[in-house]
């Protein structure tokens, strides 16, 4: 039985991925909730969101990254395997997320070559003593 | 001060989201596809909350957003080609040819 995604919700594993219907699948309500309410404080709401918008923004997010993704999967299939390029390539049309993730990218790899860094300064450490 | 805390701060959950991303029927989802979806879509999050309010000013309404407001705002995004359509595997037209819209 399958239930519609702005219909009831059913606690289940998310683990659970035997859906066939790409319309809706089991996912526990409120899965951003509690970081969604702080999101729309700091991006111009009320302090306090009512609870229906935050559902009903939630649902509009979820749908999105599915549809997102789905897009992505098309893409990517004629290369093989799913990569970050194919978001990229999603959102080419809008700059500000656009830009915001090729920052994002940018700070990660910032991060693996500071945390090697770190990881070789150890090692320095650790045999000159 | 305390509004542009709850700006930089919150960010979706990656485990949530590869869980999300990983139900979509995609097989493998490395790491930084989890945190580039994470980054869009607290943007797309921002979008809809700015339209939201953008909506109420119009209306001349205060107070927390509504849904009907986030739902004339998810509207206006659809109209401006910023929500992603899916594509109509599931109408097929006349001819039974599948048409992609994006």
């Amino acid at each position: 039985m399958n239930n519609s995604s702005t219909g009831s919700s059913s606690k289940s594993k998310a683990g659970s991925s035997s859906q066939p219907s790409e319309t809706s699948f089991k996912r526990k309500r409120g899965l951003f909730q509690k970081d969604l309410q702080h999101m729309m404080y700091g991006f111009g709401d009320d302090p306090n969101p009512l609870p229906e918008t935050v559902a009903l923004v939630e649902d509009i997010v979820v749908e999105y990254v599915t549809d997102m993704a789905h897009k992505a999967q098309e893409i990517g299939s004629k290369r093989g395997k799913l990569s970050v390029e194919d978001f990229l390539f999603l959102i080419r049309k809008d700059p500000p997320k656009l830009n915001r993730c090729t920052e994002l990218l940018s700070m990660q790899e910032e991060l693996k070559q500071a945390r090697k860094a770190f990881e070789v300064d150890e090692e320095k450490l650790a045999s000159t003593e | 001060m305390s509004r542009y805390e709850s700006f930089r701060r919150p960010a979706l959950q990656k485990t949530n989201m590869k869980k999300l991303l990983v139900s979509t029927g995609s097989q493998k989802i490395y790491s930084p596809m989890t945190i580039v979806v994470c980054g869009i879509a607290k943007m797309f999050v921002g979008e809809l909350v700015e339209t939201a309010r953008f909506v109420m000013k119009e209306r001349k309404e205060s107070g927390p957003t509504r849904p009907c407001h986030s739902r004339e705002a998810y509207r206006r995004l659809k109209l401006e080609g910023k929500v992603p359509k899916r594509s109509v595997t599931k109408a097929l037209s006349v001819d039974g040819t599948q048409a992609h819209i994006w």
